[in-house]
């Protein structure tokens, strides 16, 4: 099998992705494409056709069915990866579940995209915060090279004994997975020496050692399942930590659980997820050059939720806007729950509100930015928050 | 109740719910469920053994006997309770009990 050299190359979120599957080279993958993460799909076909990969690739007929496959894929005793997005992802809901109350450490491409109805193909969160309960680590990305990176962390996470869940990686559909970006892709036999051979536990196809996945489990012990799974995602935590810093040694990119980016001493803090990130930065330093102290805390690990690790980065801050591309009908965003938990027991508890934005991929442009920090300023001054909970740039206001 | 019976904590389960030993139905409690509990009188009791086969938690202990004429059977030794559910096939298909002359199992309501 031919193997690539590292290489900096123009290449999609999606090229990305696809590049790092090539390079995990998962026994199985399952897929029924959708928009924005066909291209994911479409490219490791190629791969498959071409003899780069070993994989098994099963087209099947629904979402349902694809993470139905890579369970069964991973309780047989393989790697297995997916790639979905917006309603794929919603049909997969009752398997995703399932695939983390097992612990089969599937390895999934989120390609974030708003859910129906009205249907609608560009990016916001609210697939993947619909999942954010069903036992899946959830590591999110604001580029194409975070995207790709996190990919190669994932197995290496997913797999770890004290560990065994899955995981899916996040990226913004259209903006990251149809954008050519420059990125770094690194070398095949460093990446596949950096992820290690698959062990699986308890495989079904090891017929001389019979083992029951799945079996009916009631009221006597269903919570002490429930109770254990609860312990092993605390303890990705610790394991992100480590594989990122080991992913560091070996790559040069350093990731923490989350991103602070000029936070030390700023008073105003925007906490925000994925590629917003990319304008906040911009707009952060043209503020911070005209003496405004201001920061960004960008949301890296979504679960399980660093809470203490967050609490301790905000501990100074005099406001925070969290900014929430999904929402949560009848509630606040889910960021900003979890921020409002992470702070419960903050000493100096900072003024904070919560903005919902760009939904259905409405475009937030630097300005539309800069009207939030301007928000925040006004506060601010006066000391109090007026409105706890908006929307922003939505017409009608 | 003995060790292999206590339930298990949650540290003690194997990582999602996988069962590696077959059989382990043997290991768990299904006595609980029960409402009405059948009582077997061994004095009525012809050992056709309808009871054993048909129970769908093999409660009916087995032991070594014999006929009046000294021919090696299987027979009858009574109910494990542990297992147990109280679905009543055995009282509804004991052929003593069909005659409807004697109860070789009876069916009670449980005591609560």
């Amino acid at each position: 099998m031919e193997t690539k050299t590292a290489r900096t190359q123009a290449i999609t979120g999606n090229g990305a992705m696809a590049e790092a599957m090539r390079q995990i080279n998962p026994d199985v993958v399952a897929a029924f494409p959708i928009t924005p993460s066909t291209q994911i799909i479409e490219d490791f076909a190629t791969f498959v056709a071409n003899g780069q990969v070993d994989t098994e690739l099963i087209t099947v007929e629904s979402e349902h069915s694809a993470m139905s496959a890579c369970i069964s894929g991973a309780t047989a005793g393989g790697r297995t990866m997916t790639a979905t997005s917006s309603n794929g992802l919603a049909l997969m809901w009752e398997m995703l579940y399932i695939a983390a109350s097992m612990r089969q450490p599937i390895l999934m491409s989120v390609v974030n995209r708003a859910i129906s109805a009205p249907i609608n193909i560009h990016t916001d969160h609210g697939d993947s915060m619909g999942a954010r309960d069903a036992g899946w680590i959830q590591i999110y990305a604001e580029n194409n090279q975070e995207a790709y990176d996190n990919l190669i962390m994932a197995p290496v996470i997913a797999e770890h004994m004290d560990v065994r869940l899955p995981v899916m990686v996040c990226q913004d559909g259209f903006i990251i997975s149809h954008s050519v970006e420059t990125m770094r892709l690194e070398d095949d036999q460093k990446v596949r020496a950096f992820i290690g051979e698959f062990s699986s536990l308890h495989p079904l196809l090891d017929t001389d050692k019979p083992v029951t996945w799945g079996a009916l489990d009631l009221h006597d012990y269903y919570i002490e399942h429930k109770r254990g799974q609860q312990v092993a995602i605390h303890k990705a935590k610790s394991v992100i930590e480590a594989v990122s810093e080991r992913f560091h040694q070996e790559f040069g990119r350093k990731y923490e659980l989350f991103e602070s980016y000029r936070l030390e001493d700023a008073d105003r803090i925007i906490v925000a997820i994925n590629s917003i990130a990319g304008e906040i930065k911009e707009v952060v330093d043209e503020l911070r050059d005209q003496g405004e102290k201001v920061g960004l805390l960008k949301i890296r690990l979504f679960r399980p939720f660093p809470y203490e690790e967050i609490a301790a980065a905000l501990k100074d801050a005099k406001i925070i806007t969290v900014l929430d591309r999904s929402t949560s009908m009848g509630a606040c965003g889910p960021l900003f729950g979890e921020i409002n938990n992470a702070l419960l027991n903050a000493t100096h508890r900072p003024l904070l509100y919560n903005r919902i934005f760009g939904l259905g991929g409405r475009v937030m442009l630097l300005d539309d930015v800069k009207k939030i920090f301007a928000e925040s300023k006004h506060y601010l001054d006066r000391g109090q928050v007026e409105k706890q909970f908006d929307f922003v740039k939505v017409r009608g206001d | 109740m003995t060790d292999k019976y206590k339930p298990k904590t949650w540290q003690e389960l194997a990582p999602g719910g996988v069962i590696t030993e077959g059989g382990n139905a043997h290991d768990y409690e299904t006595g609980t469920w029960r409402t009405w509990r059948p009582i077997w009188h061994s004095e009525n009791c012809i050992h056709c053994l309808r009871c054993w086969v048909l129970c769908p938690e093999d409660a009916y202990a087995l032991q070594e006997g014999q006929t009046k004429a000294g021919k090696a059977r299987r027979e009858i030794n009574g109910i494990n309770y542990y297992h147990c559910k109280g679905c009543g096939l055995c009282v509804k298909e004991c052929p003593i009990n069909k005659k409807g002359e004697k109860t070789a199992i009876e069916f009670v309501r449980e005591q609560t």
